[in-house]
């Protein structure tokens, strides 16, 4: 794997195309969404209207992204032969997108539609040069949902079952999850579980609220537990 | 005479914010946690420095600080090892150290590589203490000097700078610098009480926190990462004998490990710049000047030095724009300029003017950090390499684990960590692509303190050549104009370059239809010149006529 990505310039990274397109289209969305989620205020200075700053940040997403898109390294989508030789299709299609246009700019106004008609063109360009290997990308991308699903459960059972008891059970369900199997990086696992609680919990005091489950303990080791674990 | 006396009231000053039984103890975990932090691959200061931030908001500013910046300095010191012994370098900032480093180990000099190392990081770090110790007094001077609107254009150059030290990238990275000034304008804009970008939702109304996204970018993508991919077979050489030998190299070689330092400096001092420019700086110039400029990268201890003091010059030097103007020039000052805010200390001129002390203390902490880590490390090598061997995957698990407490222990809140988790996917992503997240919290700093300094120095400028009439003001719009040109004609150079090696590797097909059909054309110009020349009436050849 190159660090550079444009060492190859007739065959496109895994994955460049389809991470800037999406990025272009959710910034375009933003771009759409101004008008709607910032205020300009009459008489106040232009460099401290509400807008500005948002403005030159999703400006600024939209402009480099776009830039960005167009100097990628990339291979126009090889369209079934019929496709490629049907003069009609390509009138048709350009008229299409001709007609979309005018017609959301007399809905929207040619200003409000100008996102609209860019996000439009953007999916299209998309389209044409996505390459197989994006589509595999993206099952990798996928793939990581799974742990930060880990993360999240984790989180949510720490307020009820307890910071010392799930991150012992975690850090063993993770390690095996992952697949380790021997007794060493099992014992080290439960290990390391409790030197974190001990360090942040019970040393460090970090703001970590004691679970629902420990009010059931006995008298002096409930507090205990709720203060240190 | 008086500026040493004064110089020794001040230390004398500040060493009553050193002695503490807890800022001792912070010294010590900073940097010895700092060196193994280092020393593992995978984990880099970044990490854990966002894991332990909100750890230290409960702490005094000073201990908490110590530590963080322990974990900064002394990472490199760690981060040699792998580098030179495995040739992967434990911290991104050691990449330049295994160009040098392996091939010194693979011949058999593994420990001359590392104490070559260890001696250079400290005179690295040391070096660029002492300069600015003494340099304090003057910017002591300067701070006061910058207004809003310097501090505003020094912001706008530091973005500018880290966008464009990312060459070949710099569209994206713009874009991530955006991305990041517009991650910072969500919520209530407190100068009008008008909502931005919240889409009605109550749990943005309060903004995205800065650690939030710092946490998922950094620690909770590399634990994704970690745990995406597979574990490495490590093979280790087992070291003998002491470290001290390096230092007497080093002595050989005073004027590299100079200049390296100095280009340490100056570049951290820049905000935006960094650890890879001074590198391959003092790289270029070590290896132009030696006498055997052919041994640079096939382990040259020359190159070894320039690389390794060049970036432990930096941190000292990074912490001048953060405590002096109160703007971070990278990643990991930007995480500890929360912990300023956090404990309502504004760092900027009135910090350099009023609390000399404290800033004296932080550079005596770096001071002692770096005696202490080489101590450590001249003591503990041979200990310390077999954490170079934890399996990457477990690595993951461990940083899944931690990240809980660094997003959690913030605000207690669910929602942050599903922030906290999209942005850690989302630097996945970054990462396997190969492009720059950096610009993103740089963008989200750099961009808070411009629109607050902007809107208040737009309240005193009526014309736009107002903005620049001071002469501090003026010397950062020339910096800001001179780097755009530097940058386009870099962009237009590289552009020439590759449209010249794209046609000179254009070859002509070797076919032997090829062939006969080039030399059908040829012959057919050929003939078309000749018929053309003959029927010419109105501009004969003048040599025909004679």
């Amino acid at each position: 794997m190159s660090d550079d990505i444009s060492e190859h310039p007739d065959r496109p990274q895994r994955g460049q195309v389809l991470f800037a397109a999406l990025f272009l289209i959710c910034a375009t969305m933003l771009i759409a969404a101004l008008g709607s989620q910032t205020k300009w205020l009459d008489g106040k200075d232009f460099f401290a209207q509400p807008r500005f700053w948002p403005a030159i940040g999703v400006g600024g997403m939209v402009l480099f992204t776009a830039l960005h898109f167009w100097h990628l390294p990339r291979k126009p989508r090889r369209l079934p032969r019929w496709m490629r030789e049907a003069d009609w299709l390509q009138w048709a299609e350009s008229l299409f997108w001709g007609a979309l246009a005018l017609a959301l700019s007399l809905w929207l106004g040619p200003i409000k539609a100008a996102p609209y008609v860019f996000l439009v063109a953007t999916i299209r360009v998309t389209w044409l040069y996505q390459h197989w290997t994006d589509r595999r990308e993206a099952k990798v991308w996928a793939s990581v949902v799974e742990w930060a699903g880990w993360f999240l459960a984790y989180v949510l059972l720490v307020p009820i079952i307890g910071y010392l008891p799930v991150t012992v059970a975690f850090t063993l369900l993770l390690t095996w999850r992952v697949g380790y199997r021997d007794r060493i990086m099992m014992i080290s696992a439960v290990l390391f579980a409790i030197a974190v609680v001990l360090v942040f919990k019970s040393f460090l005091q970090v703001k970590i609220p004691g679970s629902a489950l420990y009010e059931y303990l006995p008298g002096a080791l409930r507090s205990f537990f709720i203060l240190n674990f | 005479m008086d500026l040493i006396f004064d110089f020794l009231a001040q230390v004398q000053a500040s060493s009553n914010y050193l002695a503490r039984w807890d800022v001792v103890l912070a010294l010590l975990v900073g940097s010895v946690g700092g060196v193994i932090i280092g020393a593992i691959p995978g984990v880099g200061p970044a990490v854990a420095i966002a894991i332990l931030l909100p750890a230290t908001f409960s702490m005094d500013p000073i201990v908490g600080l110590t530590v963080l910046l322990g974990i900064y300095g002394s990472s490199m010191y760690g981060g040699s090892i792998p580098a030179i012994l495995i040739n992967t370098p434990g911290t991104a900032v050691n990449a330049l150290t295994t160009y040098d480093g392996f091939p010194m180990t693979t011949r058999g000099e593994a420990r001359r590589a590392l104490s070559l190392a260890y001696s250079s990081s400290f005179f690295g770090g040391v070096f660029s203490v002492m300069c600015l110790i003494f340099f304090a007094p003057v910017l002591a001077k300067v701070a006061p000097m910058f207004g809003s609107r310097e501090i505003f254009l020094a912001a706008l150059l530091g973005i500018i700078l880290v966008v464009t030290a990312h060459r070949k990238h710099t569209l994206i990275a713009a874009a991530m610098a955006c991305f990041g000034i517009w991650l910072n304008t969500i919520g209530l804009h407190s100068a009008s009480y008008s909502k931005r970008y919240t889409f009605d939702q109550s749990w943005l109304s309060g903004g995205v926190n800065l650690i939030v996204v710092v946490l998922g970018l950094f620690a909770l993508s590399q634990a994704f990462t970690l745990l995406h991919g597979d574990d490495e077979k490590v093979r280790l050489t087992k070291l003998k004998g002491s470290f001290f030998q390096g230092f007497r190299e080093l002595a050989r070689h005073p004027r590299i490990a100079g200049v390296s330092g100095g280009f340490g400096v100056i570049m951290g001092m820049i905000p935006g710049v960094g650890e890879f420019t001074a590198q391959f700086m003092s790289y270029t110039y070590a290896q132009k000047s030696s006498k055997r400029p052919e041994d640079f990268g096939h382990g040259s201890s020359e190159g070894l030095i320039a690389a390794e003091t060049a970036n432990n010059a930096v941190p000292a030097a990074a912490m001048v724009p953060l405590l002096a103007l109160g703007i971070p020039g990278e990643a990991l000052t930007a995480m500890m300029l929360s912990v300023f805010y956090v404990h309502n200390v504004i760092p900027g001129p009135q910090l350099f003017q009023n609390e000399m002390d404290f800033v004296v203390a932080l550079y005596l902490a770096l001071l002692i950090l770096n005696v202490l880590v080489v101590i450590f490390l001249l003591v503990a090598t041979n200990q310390l390499i077999k954490v170079v061997k934890i399996p990457n995957r477990f690595l993951g698990v461990c940083i899944l684990i931690l990240s809980f407490v660094g997003v959690y222990s913030l605000r207690n809140s669910f929602t942050d960590c599903i922030l906290a988790a999209g942005f850690g996917i989302f630097g996945f992503i970054m990462k396997r692509m190969q492009l720059p997240v950096v610009p993103i919290v740089l963008g989200m700093v750099l961009g808070g303190i411009m629109e607050v300094k902007l809107r208040s120095a737009m309240a005193r400028v009526k014309t736009p050549l107002d903005f620049i009439d001071r002469p501090i003001a003026a010397i950062l719009f020339t910096m800001i104009i001179l780097v755009l040109i530097l940058h386009f004609r870099r962009v237009w150079l590289d552009h020439t370059e590759r449209k010249t090696d794209e046609w000179q590797t254009s070859h002509a097909s070797t076919s032997f239809a090829a062939i006969l059909s080039r030399r059908r054309t040829f012959i057919l110009t050929e003939r078309g010149k000749k018929v053309r020349g003959k029927r010419k009436t109105f501009s004969r050849r003048l040599t025909d006529r004679r």
